[in-house]
């Protein structure tokens, strides 16, 4: 099977000369259609940059990155925009939604912009929105909405447009446990009913133990990779939980 | 190093508030450029001539530069209120890195300082520009001006003028930055840049009565202006103002919600950045609607008092062109007031004027007393009558169509004389005019050879005349001083109609201008979401410009229409000397409308731009 994401000898470097920081040094690994895979690291080890990376907001120093078989690196203006709408979909840490615009518009906003067809519109972000339970919301405005409600809704706008990978930075950063556990288990519905391919990047454990495949990163390096399998949520988290304290960092961090 | 740091703000102030900095420039352009009159060749050729006229045109200038320095007194203090909010978050990190408020106020009161010096230098030298283009476009309106008295000047007391009044701005500009600063804590500073816009979710029904509502009021306000007129002011006429107010006012209240659930149900609402723009629009329109509502009035002004003065220009034109048909009128009142008539030839050359030599045509005419039961035309209104024969060959020596005997009597189509005699006489048959008793005679005289020299001949020579009139009471009245009133009078009229119709057309632009710029650092973050997710640059650049237009489009569109009707009922009040509302006075409007309004949408439209690409990824 073809990776949708392939990456290959990856490397940032903020900074000049005399004070920069290598925030990647070299990193490889593929995700393959319909798969879950969360990114760990401690505070610093290059989670965003990575995500940034992939998501083209950041340009690599070296190193390759394949989405679907194009290459990210040789995309610029047009080419690039296009790539964003029909590649990938988003989910931020917060300002995730535009606060002008309702739950639904909000939705309907990423196929908008792909220049889907209007009439369709309407139809596929209620669809979208129902997969993900926010049904009650799309006449609301954001402020209107809670934290988990919020990100709920802007995971039915990543995922609305079929993209080919999605892409949430520590999704629930804000949220308070109940909101996570909503979050995540609509997330991994959309992976198991849906197929959707979901890379999530965080620095909890318990939000980590929903995917079914984690890459550790340290110092911008890959440090271990954990495969859940066939156990179940509870002994992943203990899992992961281990091979955190392993790496360090502040326990603060991951509890 | 404060200095330093004001140096440098004021350098990146210039180029991100360029709209302010455009402002306190246009507005002391403007202030220069009007007060600057009394240096200006046509003004300087009219004070040399006595015009009467040139001492109102002074007096009017300096009392509407003490309205517009109000006006723009406020102005800057709202853009310098709005530039405050922008730079929250800066102040807040002088504060953090250690500044005490005293250090920070004076860091704002030197680049408040820094900054009206540079818009008072730009300002003036603009202003010079503008004067000199102004001049010449006066210049070129009169023909018979000599062009050789003109010239590139610096006008040295308009120069005190505009740095007297706009330092005063300045100075209060200063204090209130330096309360501001003072007054405000850091926490505020600090969380500034966040704000959530509370979009309620507005019934429609409330929304489609108050559209309603408004029009209604609007209509009603439109009627009792066209049916009564401009200018009878008593209780119904401010109910007029209140109600055209109310109206426009209810239509920017209503319009955002009612326009969005018209849009909604049509599939273009779902098509690219579509939506997102009218939200972001309506937002606004909802919350700013009293604004607009003020600026719609003051388009309103703009518009109204341009357009009329340049159509009342043309007005006065027509008027008073017609009424020195000849170079020269004698007016005979007769001895003690009783009819005599006399030889006027005889008379001027008594004096030590040839006839022969300097007039091309010496004309006499006798009008009669007007008696109402004889001719049918009452006196009050038609002072005097005049034979057929006489009327006729007036007319034929001017080569205008003559009148016979069925058509009397009748009022005379065409004037007789110089001067505001011109109407009000009756043609009556030769048989009738033999009946009356005579009132006066008229002697009409045409120079021969060049009008200027002749005429300052003629006027020489009656000066030094020991009794030219031989104990006759006699008046003169020559066509070069009517065309000096009539310039007197189109230069005031113009000028002050100029003046503050430029003056609003640049508050309702820089409020709006600034409206649409303090919600940048908004925008930039919207902008941002956009392009992450996917939106073209292009794509994001029309949103930004259609969401800009909007706003500066709607009340533009109100304003219009109220010119209209304002126009409309003006031109019931004028309708006597002509309309004013021309094609010449509608495009010099329209131009300078899209020179001034155009420019700030273009401002506004970089500037938005600017704030939003520097945001993003
Ligand atoms: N814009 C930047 N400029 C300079 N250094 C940066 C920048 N962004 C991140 N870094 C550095 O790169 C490293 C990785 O940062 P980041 O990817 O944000 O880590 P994480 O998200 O895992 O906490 C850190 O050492 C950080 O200081
Ligand atoms: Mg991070």
């Amino acid at each position: 099977m073809e990776p949708i994401l392939n990456v290959h000898g990856l490397q940032k470097t903020y900074g000049g000369r005399g004070t920069c920081t290598k925030a990647l040094q070299g990193l490889d690994f593929r995700v393959f259609p319909g798969e879950f895979v969360g990114v760990m690291g401690p505070s610093g080890s290059g989670k965003t940059t990575l995500l940034n990376c992939i998501s083209t907001i950041d340009h690599p120093t070296a190193g390759s990155i394949l989405v679907d078989g194009s290459e990210l690196t040789a995309l610029k203006g047009k080419a690039l925009s296009q790539f964003r709408r029909e590649k990938l979909g988003f989910i931020f840490q917060d300002c995730n939604l535009l606060d002008t615009l309702t739950g639904l518009e909000n939705i309907a906003l990423a196929l908008t912009i792909g220049g889907a067809e209007p009439r369709s519109v309407e139809r596929r972000a209620r669809e979208a929105a129902r997969l993900l339970g926010v049904e009650e919301v799309l006449d609301k405005f954001p402020y209107q909405m809670s934290g988990g409600q919020q990100q709920r809704v802007a995971a039915a706008r990543a995922m609305v447009t079929g993209p080919a990978l999605i892409l949430a930075d520590e999704p629930t950063g804000a949220l308070d446990s109940k909101s996570t556990g909503m979050l995540l288990g609509q997330l991994d519905k959309l992976n198991r009913e849906e197929g959707a391919t979901i890379l999530l990047v965080t620095h909890d454990a318990f939000t980590a133990s929903w995917c079914r495949r984690i890459l550790f990163l340290r110092d911008g390096e890959l440090y271990r990779e954990l495969h859940r399998r066939s156990m179940d949520r509870k002994a992943f988290f203990r899992e992961i939980l281990s091979v955190v304290s392993e790496l360090g960092g502040d326990s603060g961090d991951v509890l | 190093m404060s200095c330093k740091l004001a140096f440098r703000n004021v350098g990146r102030s210039i180029r991100d508030y360029a709209v302010y900095f455009l402002t306190l420039t246009f507005g002391v352009c403007l202030f220069y450029t009007f007060n600057s009159l009394g240096d200006q060749s046509v003004m300087k050729f009219l004070a040399q001539n006595d015009n009467p006229n040139v001492e109102g045109i002074f007096l009017l200038m300096g009392v509407f530069s003490a309205f517009v320095a109000v006006v723009l007194a406020g102005l800057i203090l709202y853009a310098n209120q709005f530039l405050m909010k922008r730079r929250k978050r800066e102040l807040g990190t002088y504060f953090l890195l250690g500044m005490d408020s005293g250090r920070v106020s004076r860091l704002l009161v030197l680049e408040t300082l820094l900054i009206g010096l540079a818009a008072l230098i730009s300002g003036v030298a603009l202003g010079a520009l503008a004067s000199w283009a102004l001049d010449k476009l006066t210049v070129s309106m009169f023909l018979a001006t000599p062009g050789e008295i003109f010239s590139f000047t610096l006008s040295r007391p308009a120069v005190g003028k505009t740095t007297l009044y706009f330092g005063i701005i300045f100075l209060l500009v200063m204090a209130f930055t330096g309360v501001n600063v003072s007054r405000s804590r850091l926490i505020g500073l600090i969380r500034s840049n966040r704000t959530n816009e509370e979009v309620a979710q507005r019934p429609l029904a409330l929304a489609v009565a108050l559209f309603l509502l408004g029009c209604v009021s609007l209509g009603t306000a439109y009627a009792i202006l066209l049916v009564r007129g401009l200018l009878r002011i008593d209780l119904l006429w401010f109910l007029m103002l209140g109600l055209g107010t109310l109206g426009t006012f209810l239509i920017f209240r209503s319009l955002s919600g009612f326009l969005l659930r018209l849009t909604k149900g049509h599939p273009g609402y779902y098509k690219g950045l579509n939506m997102f723009v009218l939200r972001q629009w309506s937002g606004k329109v909802h919350t700013n609607c009293a604004s607009n509502t003020v600026i719609s009035i003051l388009l309103l002004l703009a518009i109204g008092v341009t357009a009329c003065s340049v159509g009342l220009n043309d007005t006065i034109t027509s008027a008073v062109g017609g009424q020195s048909p000849y170079d020269l009128t004698v007016l005979n009142y007769g001895r003690n007031g009783d009819y005599e008539q006399a030889d006027v030839s005889a008379l001027f050359l008594a004096a030590g004027v040839d006839p022969q030599a300097v007039f091309s045509k010496v004309e006499s005419v006798t009008v009669y007393y007007n008696n109402e039961t004889a001719t049918g035309f009452p006196e009050a209104g038609f002072y005097a009558a005049i034979s057929l024969t006489a009327y006729n060959s007036i007319m034929e020596g001017r080569s205008l169509p003559s009148l016979s005997p069925e058509d009397i009597p009748c009022p005379t189509p065409d004037p007789i004389v110089n001067g505001p005699a011109a109407d009000g006489v009756v043609v009556v048959s030769d048989e009738l005019a033999s009946r009356l008793v005579p009132r006066r005679q008229v002697v009409n005289i045409n120079y021969r050879g060049d009008a200027a020299t002749v005429d300052a001949l003629v006027r020489q020579t009656l000066e030094g005349a020991q009794d030219f009139t031989g104990g006759l009471d006699i008046m003169i009245n020559y066509k070069l001083d009517n065309y000096y009133d009539l310039m007197g009078a189109k230069i005031l009229v113009l000028y002050m109609g100029l003046y503050l119709g430029l003056v609003f057309l640049l508050t309702a632009a820089a409020v709006l201008a600034l409206q649409q710029l303090s919600q940048a650092a908004d925008n930039a973050r919207r902008y941002k979401l956009l392009s992450r997710l996917g939106a073209s640059e292009t794509m994001r650049r029309k949103a930004l410009i259609r969401q800009v237009a909007l706003a500066f489009l709607l009340p533009l569109a109100l304003g219009v229409i109220h010119a209209f009707v304002g126009m409309k009922a003006a031109n019931e009040v004028i309708q006597v000397m002509g309309r004013v509302d021309s094609v010449h006075s509608s495009l010099l409007t329209a131009g300078l409308l899209l020179l001034i309004y155009g420019g700030y949408f273009l401002a506004t439209c970089f500037g938005a731009w600017r704030t939003v690409r520097t945001g993003e990824d």
